[in-house]
């Protein structure tokens, strides 16, 4: 079993990696389209026109776009990935700090949407071909229209501004010192023992995450009753059905192990579509995370940072699907010997 | 007429009816003619102009409120404009951008998916990983960079959704063209020396049709939400072009005050994507024999 988990990891990475290359020349390539000159940001308007020309130099933007793109490169794999042209802080300083927050919320996020979309998806099988169907499916078909930025005025709404009864903006409250040991408030609270600090900031990604998550969850609910009814329809379900046991012991007991392997690969592929969706979420809520950093940087023409963001958002997605297809192939026994 | 058109024509009569029985395609149906109705008469419908302020009378309740006004039905924003008519005439870029983003996509999704499953090998390859590769972008990530680079505009934005979102046709199209290209028809085609081209366009995609309408109408949905949060974020349209996400970022900032800016353009957005999703789940339920047997 082990074997298997390592040569999964290493024959994905051996993927991942050229990816990751590919990634960053599209992304680079993209950036350098930017109409606005980079320089003019970073100089006073009265800067000569010998003073633009050194910086230029300096920064290696008077070569060509393979050098460029080289350079980069090079200062990427030593992990600098530059400065900032607005704060002067370094790129990866900045990334350092917002990661961990975002990380934070998009578990959190995951974590409620599979609180919702398990008993849904049962529910939701539960109901076929009975009468509340009809209605249980255009309520799915309604949740799936709205998305999660929507979700996240909505809930900042009703929750934040009608009945004021969750925080909707910041990470933890003002008074509290931020994390610094691993950098998730979650776990650093704990650690420290600081119980209030950490309902404070559980209450403070409430929203955010849960706006995630009901953007995330009917997507699991729908195809978590697609693979219940497909189990259905299994020999086994049968037997066992013959054999007298009860539908819900037929369910739990053997249809929902089986029915969990798609519903699995659908979370790795969508999981990635909710750590971008942090972006927006996080602009919204004013949670500092990378999304509020990128937004920032995107608004600042902060080419280094959207950079740096940019390469962080893809290797991370890549990690994730990755880690999704190593636990596939855990659960999976049909995929051990391939 | 051969018997062949004879039995397409049948078979398109058999859907127009499965059509008209799904509660689905229906209702989707309607709220997507509605607004095209209200997107093409939106200068007749509206009340007032949808950018004149009335600096008076800003933050105004609709009009059904204590301190609403008849003239402003459903209120006015803090410059003192027309929401129901921001809201009507923000429906015109939302289903622009819509519909060319659903047509651009469809376009190169399909035909990468067509020289992908007809030639095979490398082709299909070199595709496949075009597309995992694009896929391993998170799309807000992706098109926030590409709008960067080409600065704001309506036809950016529709350029960067199909930039974003060529690949779900793509990936969608073409494991169901992998299974089309092996049926008889196709072989015999081959056979009888027709042209790729013409195999492709003639015997093939016909039986994509059904597939590619429901992907069409979902598309247009995603669409309209990439320009709202485009909008949104302030990257999409021009100072004075009107569109819901414009109007949901500035109604946030008055939202402590005045919560019925807010929300007219964001049910405006749920309610559009609500109607191309169900209109697609209708269609796709009506067109595909093997539906699953709910037959809502």
């Amino acid at each position: 079993m082990l074997a298997v988990l390592v040569r999964q990891v290493f024959v994905r990475a051996l993927i991942a990696i050229p990816m990751i290359f590919a990634l960053s020349v599209v992304v680079f390539v993209v950036l350098r389209m930017l109409p606005a000159d980079p320089l003019a940001m970073m100089l006073p308007p009265t800067a000569t026109p010998t003073e633009v020309e050194s910086l230029r130099a300096a920064l290696g933007l008077d070569r060509s776009l393979p050098v460029q793109y080289g350079i980069w490169l090079s200062h990427a794999l030593h992990g600098d990935l530059g400065r900032s042209i607005t704060s002067g802080e370094t790129v990866t300083h900045l990334i350092a700090t917002t990661l961990p927050a975002t990380v934070e919320l998009s578990v959190v996020a995951l974590a409620f949407s599979l609180v919702i979309s398990i008993p849904g998806g049962l529910l939701l099988y539960a109901l076929n071909k009975r009468r509340g169907e009809l209605l249980a499916d255009s309520f799915v078909v309604l949740l799936i229209s709205v998305p999660s930025f929507l979700w996240g005025i909505f809930l900042m709404l009703v929750l934040g501004v009608m009945w004021p009864i969750l925080p909707f903006s910041d990470r933890f409250g003002a008074d509290i010192a931020p994390p610094k040991t691993t950098g998730f408030a979650l776990i650093d609270f704990l650690l420290r023992g600081d119980f209030q600090a950490w309902g404070n900031a559980f209450s403070h990604l409430m929203l955010p995450a849960l706006a995630l998550a009901l953007g995330f969850a009917p997507l699991i609910i729908r195809v978590l009753r697609a693979s219940l009814l497909e189990a259905a329809g299994e020999q086994y379900a049968m037997v066992a059905r013959l054999r007298g046991q009860s539908d819900a012991r037929i369910v739990l007991r053997h249809m929902f192990k089986n029915a969990v392997l798609p519903t699995l690969t659908l979370i790795g592929v969508q999981f990635g579509f909710l750590f971008g969706g942090t972006l927006l979420i996080e602009m919204i809520f004013s949670f500092p995370g990378l999304g509020n950093l990128m937004v920032q940087a995107v608004r600042n023409h902060d080419l280094p940072l959207i950079q740096g963001i940019a390469l962080v958002f893809c290797v991370i997605i890549l990690v994730i699907n990755t880690c999704v297809d190593c636990l596939y192939a855990v659960v999976n026994p049909r995929l051990r010997d391939a | 007429m051969s018997t062949l058109a004879i039995q397409a024509s049948g078979r398109w009569r058999q859907t127009a009816r499965a059509l008209l029985h799904s509660p689905k395609a229906m209702a989707g149906g309607a709220i997507v003619l509605a607004l095209v109705l209200v997107a093409i008469f939106a200068p007749w419908i509206a009340p007032n102009d949808p950018l004149s302020q009335d600096l008076l009378s800003p933050l105004l309740p609709p009009a059904w409120m204590a301190d609403g006004m008849a003239q402003y039905p459903l209120g006015t924003d803090s410059l003192g404009r027309c929401i129901l008519s921001r809201l009507i005439f923000g429906s015109r870029v939302a289903l622009w951008v819509g519909l060319c983003s659903a047509v651009g996509t469809m376009l190169l999704g399909c035909a990468l998916a067509l020289l992908a499953s007809y030639f095979g090998g490398k082709v299909d390859r070199a595709i496949g990983y075009l597309v995992d590769l694009w896929m391993s972008f998170p799309p807000v990530v992706l098109s926030l960079i590409l709008m960067v680079g080409l600065g704001p505009g309506v036809g950016n934005v529709i350029l960067s959704v199909i930039v974003v979102d060529w690949t779900r046709f793509c990936r969608v199209v073409r494991a169901e063209a992998l299974v089309i290209r092996r049926r008889d028809y196709v072989i015999a085609a081959r056979l009888m020396g027709f042209s790729h081209l013409r195999i492709m366009l003639r015997e093939m995609l016909p039986g994509l049709v059904p597939l590619i309408i429901t992907l069409f109408s979902l598309e247009m949905g995603v669409a309209i939400v990439v320009e709202a949060i485009l909008s949104f974020v302030g990257l999409s349209v021009p100072a004075n072009t009107v569109a819901w996400g414009v109007m949901i970022a500035d109604a946030r900032g008055v939202m402590q005050e005045n919560i019925w800016n807010l929300i007219p353009p964001v049910l405006g957005i749920v309610v559009t994507v609500l109607g191309f999703n169900l209109l697609s789940d209708g269609v796709r339920q009506a067109l595909d024999p093997r539906a699953d047997s709910s037959r809502v």
